[in-house]
């Protein structure tokens, strides 16, 4: 063979590579994530093993082994620790393919029942496919991300195991190929959910285990930081190995099952600080790489930065810290590329606000852009930047311009050093980068770039600009034509035009770009500081100064203050209440303060004047609704046999089932209602309530009250009952008449009525608020019939109706209030109901929404007193009940959530909404709906609600946030690396409930709280 | 909704609604229908609740319903529009015991069908449940009434059911799974499940049974 055909074979070789190099990239760029089952995976690793097998000497090759490479790869393993790596999990892969093997073989028929255990015990590992064994010495290299680093250690050592004439060995071809593997080697490769996803849906119990069993070997592994650095991992020693391997391989086995280990992001919620001096080297280092140009970028607001050269090579991903640091890179890059180049999709300009993001509508529909919507944060979605160069429109203008730009506006910028640093550590970077460029400067066209200050943009675009390898060559001859668009057009390679005589010029020129790309990036701090900072408090109460406070309000310390109230700091013990919560003990004492029943500070007098005030107010309110219910009973009733005489007489009622009722004749009644009480009451007056048309029905009011105090029993209708609209204060009047002139025992329904106007003054003490003695105190009120007429007034039937309705659920949700709970006996049962028809006889425009008693009960197990209950229930629905369905506070919820993650987990933000709709954080509905409380087990309940009601004077209003923050945060791998949907987020945090460990997810919110405080207060 | 198929078993994940008045039980019958047990012991749902039956439909087919427990109030709140979100059946429960339940009904069906659509426009499969029917008085005869009501308002059928008693209850969601795959006939996938797909026919593009597009 002559030395060109050699040539054009490892050329052909190389540039096989390539292309599958291109390809892959390309995949991962539209997609975020390479499946490792892709065929392009394949195709990579065939190209590579080409190049690696080309010419391998014979003794590298192993004389009688039929794999080259695995005997490469073993070889190489015995001096190179990467590789031992690599060949240590080739193995353990092969040995698990064994065993799937055998044990197929073993039950053959087996192969269902299998999978279908699956979904409950966890995924068996999946068998690789003949492709993947044929190639898995450089598939576990490139998921390990060695690859690379493997290649470069051959080519360094070539002579070794390669003919002289072998591509490895060329000092040309072995250094590109293992250029070309460092971005495959830096992507992620994923075994997402496949089809059989569906039997593998774990219960949220099982997705934690699997997690902890992951988590347990990551933290081994994982930096203090939790997140290890891209393709940093600590390698297991030698020595260890056997040792280490039933170890590894059981985690081996578990990641297989669900998790990809590769998949750690460089920054994550660990690292949500704005640290500038994180990527700024970071890129610095990247940039050295970057001999080649690029024209395209692939951004998210995760704050990953793909670059992507023309000939589809893609360099390693840059990792922003969230904070806006991406779009400022980006937006000093669009500055950079004025006027000439530009970014395509261009940066949106907001008003106030600075560059945000463009909209994309979706993202694989040809229109990117649409209208940008008031949303104040840019949203989560992959950008696919490319730099184009639509013509030199604005050339000289622009570059005064800038001059002008930088010049006024430098000084604002000026006594901030901080971010001066940070600045001069920018434009280093970019400066060095520029130097190290091949292709800077080529564009001869303009004088005026040569020689001003602040020109010259074009040399610089170009140095990103990869799709100008033609046009480069081309306008460093001819001039500027350089800003023809040619995407695509070329893939040669460049030569090196080293231009220092221009670097002065690019610096100067930098500088002021850079100036200009700053204010963009200072400009959208801002509007994340404007939009955070209404959630937390500026002031940083530390959890140490005074004292230490992790212990909370002890006893100890309650008693002194109680002793010394007037020298005692309120903000002191609220302080020691956030960050270490109250003392079983003394709960009782202290949340009537903390709920604001008292105000700290009182004295004893002030106290006990509250308490009888609020005593009065709650037995009078306790009147006035049991008045109320009789008559709503009453009416129940009365309806009840005005529907057996319609059905009786066949009168049409208005309503649907009556109407149904009247076109069928037989049908009988009793579908709809098992009357408790159908005896002669109701039945005795069918005629009447028929020729009337105000129903005057009989009502046994001793059959009543029994009734009313039952609590199950209780059978009341909800709205929209047939004859209600009929019904009228009148009518109500002359059923109690009527009920009088039966002479049944009516004093004791009329007593009941009269008290609500009468407003009796009683001799009132907390002692006689027992739900017994008030009874008591009812049964034995003297009447006067008189009053009846003027407190039946007093009812509209609308109200009437509403107040049945929500006697009615309060019943209902009463009965089933937490009834596995040692406190809720049927008497305690009976006070929470009570409380709760007081609040909503107090609220009835907003009426008892389901939750309510949710809200109230742990209340009632630590107070344990109706009265104080119920005043400490009114104060905590001034907050919560904006919560509650006409209140608008959930919405906010919502949309400040939303901003939230966005801002301290832009990585689990994009994914929630790759995942569709689930932005709307439906999820946490009932977490702020009932302050975790059905999330939690009791006593965790009591902790962290007592943090939540101190939050505002320490460190939040809106503390809420945070705590469901830190429950997204503490599970977001397992939401991460299951994919999880909509759907699937909120089944998973259903099956957790009351699962969490609390103290983890308080401290964790208040890390959250704390770190939103210093990113605003370093802005 | 067509789901991956694995050695010639169709297997379909339906998002089925259970709704209805608070209190009327439908936590109870889906406990019922999925654990097969009765318990005294629930709480009022708040918000939504998930459980999931697994239908051995015939030994082609495998169908997975993924039971949405809707709390009785939401239908005040603007939830609901998310919560029905992609449902292709859903079952409405009243109590038999209070008529305002039944009445409640009518709401709760048209709440449904302005929120909720198949893919060809045509509101999703409902089965009405009177549940409870355990502590009905006696066995008089209301069929004809319902079997009125049920062709008014748009459900399917009813049944009598009761969580307690377990009567009917797996008969009644047969009978809805039974038109909600007659339906899935002519249904994209796409439209009526949307995230799964991508998920599922990447693997297997060509088993997916969707008629369309």
């Amino acid at each position: 063979m002559g030395s060109t055909t050699e040539e054009e074979f490892k050329e052909k070789l190389l540039w096989n590579v390539k292309r599958e190099v291109k390809q892959i990239m390309e995949e991962a760029v539209t997609k975020k994530f390479v499946h490792e089952d892709s065929s392009h995976v394949i195709a990579l690793c065939s190209a590579v093993e080409a190049c690696l097998g080309h010419m391998l000497k014979r003794r590298a090759a192993g004389f009688l082994r039929s794999d080259k490479i695995a005997a490469l790869f073993t070889k190489i393993g015995k001096v190179y620790a990467t590789a031992e790596e690599v060949c240590r999990k080739v193995q353990e892969q092969l040995q698990q393919q064994a065993d799937i093997t055998r044990r197929t073989q073993s039950t053959t028929m087996g192969q269902e029942p299998l999978r279908r255990q699956g979904s409950v015990t966890g995924r068996v590992p999946q068998p690789l496919s003949a492709q993947a064994i044929k190639h898995i010495w450089v598939r576990t290299a490139l998921f390990d991300k060695v690859l690379d680093k493997i290649v470069q250690y051959i080519v360094d050592n070539s002579s070794k195991y390669y003919e002289k004439e072998a591509l490895m060995h060329d000092s040309v071809f072995g250094p590109i190929l293992a250029a070309l593997l460092v971005g495959p080697c830096a992507l992620e490769y994923t075994k997402l959910k496949t089809a059989d996803h569906f039997w593998t849906d774990p219960s949220a119990n099982e997705l934690v285990q699997r997690h902890r069993i992951h988590g347990a070997h990551r933290g081994q592994e994982a930096s203090p930081g939790r997140r290890p650095a891209l393709g940093i991992r600590k390698r297991q020693s030698s020595g260890s190995m056997s040792e280490d391997k039933f170890a590894a391989s059981a985690r081996e086995y578990v990641e297989s099952l669900h998790q990809n280990s590769r998949m750690h992001l460089l920054y994550g919620k660990n690292n949500v600080l704005v640290q500038p001096s994180l990527y700024l080297p970071q890129i610095g280092k990247v940039s050295k790489h970057l001999d080649d140009t690029w024209c395209l970028l692939s951004a998210d607001c995760g704050g990953t930065l793909v670059l992507v050269s023309q000939d589809g090579i893609q360099r390693p991903p840059l990792h922003f810290p969230p904070g806006g640091h991406l779009l400022a890179f980006l937006s000093c890059l669009e500055t950079g590329l004025l006027p000439r180049g530009q970014l395509e999709p261009p940066l949106w300009s907001q008003k106030g606000k600075g560059k945000v993001f463009p909209k994309l509508r979706k993202r694989n529909s040809t229109a990117r852009l649409v209208d940008q919507d008031s949303d104040d944060e840019p949203v989560a979605a992959d950008y696919v930047f490319r730099i184009v160069y639509p013509g030199h429109r604005h050339e000289s203008t622009v570059t005064i311009n800038y001059h002008h730009t930088t010049g006024s506006r430098a000084p604002s910028l000026d006594d901030d050093e901080e971010e001066e640093d940070r600045l001069h550590a920018m434009i280093s970077m970019i400066c060095s980068r520029n130097l190290t460029d091949p292709n800077v400067m080529k564009d001869h066209g303009d004088v005026m770039e040569m020689q001003g200050f602040g020109s010259s943009p074009s040399s610089w675009q170009q140095a990103e600009n990869a799709s100008h390898a033609s046009s480069c060559l081309s306008c460093s001859v001819g001039g500027g034509s350089s800003s023809i668009e040619l995407p695509g057009a070329c893939t040669c390679m460049h030569e090196r035009i080293p231009l220092k005589m221009l670097c002065h010029n690019m610096k100067r020129q930098i500088v002021s770009r850079a100036f200009y790309g700053w204010l963009a990036y200072c400009r959208h701090l801002s509007t994340v500081r404007t939009h955070l900072s209404a959630l937390v408090n500026h002031n940083i109460v530390p959890p140490d100064k005074p004292c230490e406070a992790s212990g909370g309000l002890s006893k100890d310390i309650w008693s002194k203050y109680q002793k010394d109230c007037k020298n005692y700091k309120e903000l002191e013990l609220l302080r020691l209440v956030y960050y270490g919560g109250v003392q079983h003990e003394i709960r009782k004492e202290v949340w009537p303060f903390l709920l604001g029943h008292y105000k700290f500070g009182m004295g004893k007098k002030d106290m006990m004047q509250i308490d009888e005030k609020i005593a009065a107010r709650y037995k009078q309110v306790m009147r006035e609704w049991k008045a109320c219910e009789v008559i709503v009973k009453q009416r129940e009733k009365e309806m009840q046999s005005a529907i057996f005489a319609k059905l009786s007489s066949g009168s049409s009622i208005d309503s649907h089932v009556m109407k149904l009722i009247h076109r069928d004749s037989t049908l009988s009644n009793e579908v709809f209602m098992s009357v408790d009480e159908p005896d002669g009451v109701g039945q005795g007056t069918p005629s009447e309530s028929d020729n009337t048309p105000t129903m005057t029905t009989v009502v046994n009011p001793v059959a009543l009250a029994p009734d009313e105090r039952s609590l199950v029993e209780f059978d009341s209708p909800d709205s929209g009952l047939p004859s209600s609209r009929n019904y009228s204060v009148a009518s109500a009047h002359s059923q109690i008449l009527s009920s009088i002139d039966d002479g049944q025992s009516m004093e004791e329904e009329t007593e009941e009525e009269a008290t609500p106007r009468g407003g009796v003054g009683e001799a009132s003490g907390r002692d006689s608020l027992s739900e017994d003695r008030l009874c008591s105190q009812l049964d034995k009120l003297a009447t006067n019939s008189e009053d009846v007429p003027l407190s039946l007034s007093s009812y509209t039937i609308e109200m009437l109706d509403t107040v049945a309705l929500n006697l009615h659920r309060i019943d209902k949700d009463v009965a089933r209030c937490d009834r596995n709970y040692y406190y809720f006996t049927t008497s305690n049962l009976e006070k929470l109901r009570n409380i709760m028809c007081s609040y909503v006889w107090e609220h009835l425009e907003v009426g008892y929404v389901q939750g309510m008693c949710d809200l109230l009960a742990p209340l009632m197990v630590i107070l344990d007193d109706e009265c104080l209950a119920y005043s400490c229930f009114t104060q905590l629905m001034k907050r919560m009940s904006q919560n509650f369905p006409n209140g608008g506070a959930m919405d906010t919820h919502f949309a400040n959530m939303r901003s939230l993650i966005q801002i301290l987990d832009s990585e689990l933000f994009e994914l929630m909404h790759q995942n569709g709709d689930y932005t709307h954080f439906y999820f946490c509905y009932r977490w702020f709906l009932l302050d975790f409380k059905r999330e939690l087990l009791y006593e965790d309940v009591f902790a962290v609600w007592e943090v939540i009601w101190v939050a505002p004077w320490i460190a939040s209003q809106h503390f809420v946030l945070f705590i469901a923050l830190a429950l997204v945060e503490v599970y977001r791998e397992i939401i991460r690396d299951n994919n999880m949907d909509f759907t699937d987020i909120i089944k998973f945090f259903n099956e957790m409930a009351e699962r969490h460990d609390v103290q983890h997810i308080l401290r964790i919110a208040r890390e959250l709280v704390h770190k939103v405080q210093t990113l605003i207060e370093n802005k | 909704m067509a789901g991956g198929s694995v050695s010639e078993c169709k297997e379909y994940l339906f998002k089925v609604l259970v709704i209805g008045e608070l209190g009327v039980g439908k936590t109870s019958l889906i406990k019922r229908y999925v654990h097969q047990l009765f318990s005294q012991h629930y709480r009022a749902t708040i918000g939504v609740d998930f459980a999931l039956k697994v239908l051995h439909w015939d030994s082609k087919t495998l169908v997975r319903l993924q039971l949405w427990d809707i709390a009785g109030q939401e239908r005040f709140g603007n939830m609901t529009r998310v919560y029905y979100k992609e449902a292709v059946g859903a079952l409405v429960v009243f109590d038999v015991t209070r008529i305002s339940t039944f009445n409640a009904v009518t709401k709760w069906k048209h709440d449904l069908d302005s929120k909720v659509r198949l893919a060809n426009g045509n509101p999703i499969p409902s089965v009405l449940l009177a549940n409870k029917c355990d502590q009905k008085k006696d066995g008089t005869n209301s069929a004809s009434l319902i079997d009125n009501f049920c062709k008014e308002t748009g459900f399917l059928g009813w049944f009598e059911t009761s969580a307690k008693d377990n009567i009917n209850v797996d008969e009644a969601a047969r009978f809805l799974v039974e038109h909600i795959l007659l339906n899935d006939k002519g249904v994209p996938y796409e439209e009526s499940n949307g995230d799964r797909i991508k998920l599922d026919q990447e693997p297997i593009p060509a088993e997916s049974k969707s008629g369309c597009c």
